[in-house]
């Protein structure tokens, strides 16, 4: 009952952050909050993805202990119209009926966190998926106890935290991330998003654009960027901007807020760090294809000079 | 991934063929099987005294619950082997699986109950103050001089209520009002006055996990009238010297 209390608890805590961070992450900047709210949705990110890793390992642990001590549970029986019906099987269909609301609320959130590119409401939805795995374990949990194999609850219930502990784990990850200005990644943390190369090819369509670098960061739920732009000359710089802010914008609705710079030349700004991957922090309008980025490593160890 | 939800999907198919294969008058099952090694054989029972539900004198070993007991076993067709002990010891060797069975009065608030298996309670009683019949009843307990029985712990609780308990040997030789259980002053003829000192559920105690033990004797004792219960308790109380 108490660890049904603290796992129900545990539970709540995605779908109040979501709540709470999308009405806070919508207010308008302020003197004090100068970029506005945007990051409540990656610090409840971080809250929710947090609880879902505890609510697994809670789960792993209880699991473990029980299985460790060899705890048999005891099922008895309870009278129903002058029949000792065994508890084992009322409890069945009342799992099944625990699991089912969270099956399909689970599954309704995951396609809108992606449209909306909202990672508290996949946290939340990672959420009611470890809600309705724990209620199947729980099934399939009694049904093992009937057919005698006392193990068989807290079994299935550590084969299904490790699920959980995996999604908890890959949501922590991901917001921490993304709190350290990783490029753009999808919500589930599975690939990049390829707005900035996108955003860089396009801009360098532009007659008077010579080179340009683009780097963005997820605030949340919204991009936020820079691009530096080398013009071929120096004519019209504040229309040059706005076009080129008014083309970003019309790109992506994500992309909130970009600053762009003129800049005589691209001085060289990429991490040169050993081992440094795939991942790149930003985006050169020559490096991009429709693929994430995949840079030739040995043109990128060399300091490249702006033409 | 895929390969342990695959794992997960077989084992759940596999247990729900199984329940409705017409297995149902075999679930559940005990892990270690006592149901199956008592039927027809040797009933381990641990008994601890606590009077009217078990005492023994003489040797002899008799009360409500050992009654029930020997009931249950007739209907199993097994014996019984009786293991005297103090409820403590008898109930650690129960979770241990020593017994099969520890009938000592035992109540469902038991802080025993996370460690074993406890029954549904097979009868309800309430401690309650009777008064005579032919005096008026008091208007309101507090104040009231009542007769409790040494050492029990419905003292306390007259005097949480503002009652004044009046500690005696033997409450049957109280000419007032006294505190003791529903069916004992039944049995005495006294009137019950509504204020209840505290309601105590009785249960019997199997080993943890032992469902299929426990269901049957479930069975058993759930037909069971509330009715015939007391009246096993009044017979006790009478064959008392």
């Amino acid at each position: 009952m108490r660890t049904a209390w603290f796992e129900d608890m545990l539970s709540l805590i995605p779908p109040a952050v979501f709540l709470i961070a999308s009405r806070v992450s919508l207010r308008r900047p302020t003197a004090k909050f100068p970029y506005g709210y945007h990051r409540a949705t990656a610090a409840g990110h971080l809250i929710a993805g947090a609880a879902l890793a505890a609510m697994g390992l809670y789960l792993l642990i209880e699991a473990l202990v029980k299985l460790a001590t060899a705890e048999h549970p005891t099922i008895g029986t309870v009278e129903i119209f002058g029949h000792a019906v065994w508890l084992g099987w009322l409890m069945l269909p009342a799992l099944l009926w625990s699991a089912l609301p969270a099956v399909f609320l689970g599954r309704a959130k995951l396609p809108l966190a992606e449209s909306l590119h909202d990672r508290v409401l996949h946290a939340d939805a990672k959420m009611n998926k470890a809600d309705w795995l724990t209620a199947v374990a729980g099934i399939v949990g009694v049904l093992g106890i009937g057919l005698g194999f006392w193990w068989a609850d807290a079994a299935a219930a550590a084969v299904i935290s490790l699920d959980i502990v995996h999604d908890g784990w890959t949501n922590t990850r991901v917001s921490v991330t993304a709190l350290m200005d990783e490029r753009p990644i999808s919500v589930d943390g599975s690939k990049h998003d390829p707005l900035p190369e996108r955003l860089a090819d396009r801009l360098r369509q532009l007659k008077w654009v010579q080179a340009v670098e683009v780097r963005v960061r997820d605030e949340g739920h919204v991009f936020f960027g820079e691009a530096f732009i080398v013009p071929k000359d120096e004519r019209h710089p504040v229309g040059r901007i706005q076009e080129a802010v008014r083309i970003a914008r019309e790109m992506d609705w994500r992309l909130h807020e970009l600053t762009v710079t003129l800049v005589p030349t691209l001085a060289e700004r990429r991490s040169e760090a050993p081992g440094d991957g795939e991942a790149s922090t930003a985006a050169r309008g020559h490096d991009a294809d429709d693929e994430p980025p995949r840079v030739d490593r040995a043109r990128r160890r060399r300091p490249q000079r702006a033409e | 991934v895929l390969g342990r939800r695959h794992v997960l999907t077989r084992f759940l198919l596999a247990a729900t063929l199984l329940a409705l294969a017409g297995a149902c008058e075999r679930i559940p099952q005990d892990p270690r099987g006592t149901l199956d090694r008592v039927t027809g054989a040797t009933m381990r029972v641990g008994v601890s005294e606590m009077p009217p539900w078990t005492q023994f004198d003489d040797g002899e070993i008799r009360g409500v619950e050992v009654e029930l007991v020997r009931r249950f076993a007739d209907e199993l067709g097994a014996e019984i082997a009786w293991v005297q002990g103090s409820e403590a010891a008898l109930l650690e060797a129960l979770e241990r699986y020593e017994l099969d069975l520890v009938i000592a009065g035992l109540t469902d608030d038991t802080p025993w109950n996370s460690r074993l298996g406890l029954t549904t309670p097979y009868v309800t009683t309430k401690t309650l103050v009777g008064v005579p019949p032919a005096s008026p009843p008091p208007a309101e307990l507090a104040g009231l001089e009542v007769a409790v029985e040494r050492g029990d712990v419905a003292a306390a609780l007259l005097r949480e209520k503002g009652a004044v308990p009046v500690v005696v040997a033997d409450l049957s030789a109280a000419s007032g009002p006294v505190a003791a259980d529903d069916w004992w002053i039944t049995a005495q003829g006294l009137r019950t006055l509504s204020t209840e000192l505290q309601e105590e559920k009785h249960v019997m105690a199997v080993p943890p996990g032992e469902n299929a033990w426990l269901v049957r004797l479930e069975r058993f004792l759930s037909p069971l009238e509330d009715l015939e219960v007391r009246r096993l308790l009044r017979a006790t109380a009478e064959a008392e010297p």
